[in-house]
């Protein structure tokens, strides 16, 4: 996914995951009929509801992660902000999704991987599919044709993080990672795996001789990766600012339930 | 005209209608008797329907009520008055399909039980202000959403939660909004909301838990208080 350069961590800021199913006893469900569902009323339920232990959240290091968390708002505020202000000023609605597009369609290789590491071979042919179909008809990527077609709508990317989830590692503690933002030790080793998963980083790491991407080219590439991922990464973490009482917990909570929600998908 | 007898009491027209020509209202002469029976006509009339609107509300199936709702707030929403007056305007829309009190009761857990009275009514009305105002921000945008329904999926026997996809025109890809809804004895209400897999109450219960711990509800009461005199944007 986009970690390749710290700045697109501010988006993490906001989302992005953990897995610790313990905590989440509601999100196993069954199915059946609403009708079935209507027949029985009780109110122990709200009570339960209510009566429900606190979920035990993993973070031994939290003042560390208080002061880097600190660190990172001012970041946001003082210089992700005015950046994602001008990139929106000066650039159309309509052109800033396009890019986003072109940069999620280059992260193709990544989800791939992952989903051939996790084995599951439906969704990497979904990948696949996507990336063909609006590397060509989309133009490079810039628009998300796929979109149109049905069974290709809700493909959920996976990364290395969630790979490493799958295959049975723990997230281990919640950490603040300074300008990229919230993460756990699973999810930071994960974007080490998927930088080296992603062809554009072969040469730094040596499996390529040759550099065939020229290094100014990698590098506007990157700093453009960075910016078209600003406006959002920012406005999330402004509206979850505000309404939060503390905004701490409130995206430590966020980062970890999301997280989670995507190793249920 | 005379009959050879007399006729029976009971058959004397003219004896029991005095004025016959002219048409006699019921009960003329106990003016008092014929206001009762309509008033007691009204009553019957008023609580049969009171009780078919009752019975109405509470067979509405979740789903229904979750488009019924929706459809309300976003026409209220996007009706281009000001935002300002916005959580105003839908207090009364939402105070009908959410059940705000078992919100703000989640929301804090288990130390509810030590709050007096007032202190559970202060703070639900400070949270319920204070939902209300994060909801009339974030339903606000430049463009109408569109929303898909998925079927509801049973959590409990009494509580049930409803996947919806939500897709802003000319954006980057829908995101993914869970309501969860219990049946209450008045019918279903919403008690929590999950955006992308991160639940509201859960979301405030991590942050109440030590707010609760450190200072109780004059404490929950004195945050909610702080955060209710800040503004909350709406999108942009």
């Amino acid at each position: 996914m986009n970690y390749l350069i710290p700045g697109l961590l501010l988006l993490f800021s906001c989302v992005f995951g953990y897995a610790d199913q313990r905590n989440q006893p509601n999100l196993k469900v069954t199915k059946s009929s609403p009708q079935t569902l209507a027949a029985t009323t009780t109110s122990t339920s709200a009570d339960e509801l209510t009566n429900a232990p606190a979920e035990k959240v993993n973070d031994p290091f939290e003042r560390i992660n208080r002061s880097t968390f600190r660190l990172n708002d001012s970041l946001t505020i003082h210089v992700a902000k005015p950046v994602a202000r001008t990139y929106e000023h000066l650039v159309p609605h309509k052109v800033r999704t396009a890019v986003s597009n072109f940069f999620y369609n280059l992260d193709f290789p990544v989800r791939f991987a992952n989903d051939v590491l996790q084995g599951r071979i439906k969704r990497s042919g979904q990948e696949v599919s996507m990336f063909i179909i609006n590397t060509t008809a989309g133009i490079a990527g810039f628009i998300r044709v796929s979109d149109h077609v049905p069974t290709l709508v809700d493909v959920p990317p996976e990364d290395f993080g969630l790979t490493l989830a799958r295959w049975g590692f723990s997230p281990g503690p919640y950490m603040v990672v300074p300008v990229l933002g919230p993460s756990t030790i699973r999810d930071s080793v994960g974007l080490g795996g998927d930088f080296a998963l992603n062809p554009l980083n072969w040469y730094q790491l040596g499996v390529f001789a040759h550099n065939y991407i020229p290094t100014w080219a990698n590098y506007t590439l990157g700093g453009a990766r960075v910016i078209s991922g600003l406006p959002g990464g920012v406005r999330t973490y402004e509206q979850m600012k505000e309404t939060a009482i503390d905004p701490y917990i409130a995206v430590r909570n966020a980062y970890l339930s999301h997280r989670a929600a995507q190793l249920q998908k | 005209m005379t009959f050879p007898f007399p006729l029976p009491r009971v058959l004397r027209l003219r004896h029991r209608l005095p004025h016959a020509d002219t048409p006699t209202r019921p009960y003329a002469d106990r003016p008092n008797a014929r206001r009762s029976v309509r008033a007691a006509f009204a009553a019957f009339t008023a609580f049969s329907l009171a009780i078919q609107l009752a019975q109405a509300a509470t067979s509405e199936d979740p789903l229904t009520m979750l488009r019924r709702g929706t459809d309300e707030v976003l026409a209220i929403a996007y009706s281009g008055q000001s935002p300002a007056s916005l959580p105003d305007r839908l207090r009364p829309l939402l105070q009908k399909d959410f059940a705000f009190d078992l919100v703000t009761r989640q929301a804090i857990g288990p130390g509810w039980r030590q709050f007096t009275p007032s202190e559970r009514q202060q703070v639900t009305d400070l949270f319920t202000r204070l939902l209300l105002r994060i909801y009339s921000a974030r339903v606000v945008g430049t463009q109408r959403p569109n929303i898909n329904y998925g079927k509801p999926v049973t959590l409990a026997p009494d509580r049930c939660e409803i996947s919806t996809q939500v897709t802003i025109p000319n954006t980057d890809k829908p995101y993914s909004v869970v309501y969860r809804a219990i049946k209450l004895p008045e019918g279903w209400r919403i008690y929590d909301v999950l955006i992308e897999g991160v639940s509201f109450v859960a979301n405030y219960r991590a942050q109440f838990d030590e707010v609760v711990q450190r200072g109780g509800a004059p404490a929950v009461i004195q945050a909610l208080k702080a955060k209710l005199a800040q503004p909350i944007n709406p999108n942009s």
